[in-house]
């Protein structure tokens, strides 16, 4: 306990934090769709505090550097496997609880396009 | 391509005057290397690569702030009882053309507040995405516009040009 270094461990303790919120979130929002949201925003930031963390640990170049690919592959990979799991359950017809509209499945491309003229219009 | 091979090789230049081939020297090397192709545009014709070098640069920093706001808001809404989600799906209407930038969008808007990219309409002009925490559709669309236009410097609107060949 008597060597808390705050440059090293408050990365880490911040990264423990988000990745233990996603684990909540993950049981406690209602469907798949708002599940993917915690599991993807959350943990990439909450790895990346652990990961920052242990390279300032190290403060070495070579662990500097594997920490800089680690991140990058984490912030390409995880949005990818969201995009495609959230497309692959709605192809599959699994029903998402939605509060408000549903434009993929109800809006003719027609609509929309009114829609998006509008709005240019307006602006 | 011209601005990047230019910039490289001025890092490697760098590091033979120093004397010493390491990683810390190269990245010195690369930002003098960058000074002196933003001071000498014209000269060099690297105009187009210190642009897009300079709006990635403002896009990383808005990325950053806009993954923390993110995280957080979700994070609240783990532990908060009866969160306001309002899930809802919205399509987006894309400015954005090309491979590149509409997945780099994509990704970018996935780790970003209250948006997970879902699909593409087949002719690729509208993005889908599933949506919490936003009143209505309009201001989902508002936020994912907001990302769409830090991305338009870097990418453009063309459909023809890939960023690559926009430095030349």
């Amino acid at each position: 306990m008597n060597d808390f270094n705050a440059a090293r461990d408050i990365p880490i303790l911040l990264g423990a934090f988000f990745v233990l919120t996603a684990a909540i979130g993950l049981i406690r929002f209602p469907d798949l769709y708002s599940r993917l949201h915690a599991s993807s925003k959350l943990i990439t930031l909450g790895s990346a505090g652990i990961f920052i963390g242990v390279g300032l640990e190290f403060a070495q170049t070579e662990a500097l550097t594997r920490l800089a690919a680690v991140l990058l592959f984490q912030f390409l990979t995880t949005p990818l496997s969201a995009y495609l799991i959230a497309q692959a359950a709605y192809l599959r017809g699994l029903e998402p609880l939605l509060e408000g509209p549903d434009e993929w499945n109800a809006l003719g491309k027609a609509a929309l396009l009114d829609e998006h003229l509008e709005e240019r219009g307006g602006g | 391509m011209r601005g990047v091979s230019l910039n490289i090789l001025l890092a490697i230049v760098w590091t033979l005057f120093v004397g010493e081939f390491s990683l810390r020297e190269l990245a010195i090397g690369m930002l003098l290397g960058f000074a002196i192709l933003s001071i000498f545009p014209l000269s060099l014709g690297t105009g187009g690569y210190v642009r897009r070098t300079l709006a990635f640069v403002r896009f990383a920093f808005f990325f950053a702030r806009e993954l923390t706001v993110a995280n957080i808001q979700v994070a609240l809404w783990a532990l908060r009882p009866h969160p306001p989600l309002h899930p809802m799906i919205i399509a987006y209407p894309l400015r954005l053309r090309g491979d590149n930038g509409q997945t780099v969008l994509a990704a970018t808007i996935t780790l970003m507040p209250g948006s997970v990219a879902m699909g593409f309409n087949p002719e690729r002009s509208v993005l889908y995405a599933h949506v919490i925490g936003a009143e209505n559709p309009r201001a989902a669309r508002a936020s994912l516009k907001k990302v769409e236009d830090a991305l338009l410097p870097l990418y453009g609107q063309d459909a023809t040009t890939t960023p690559l060949e926009n430095t030349a």
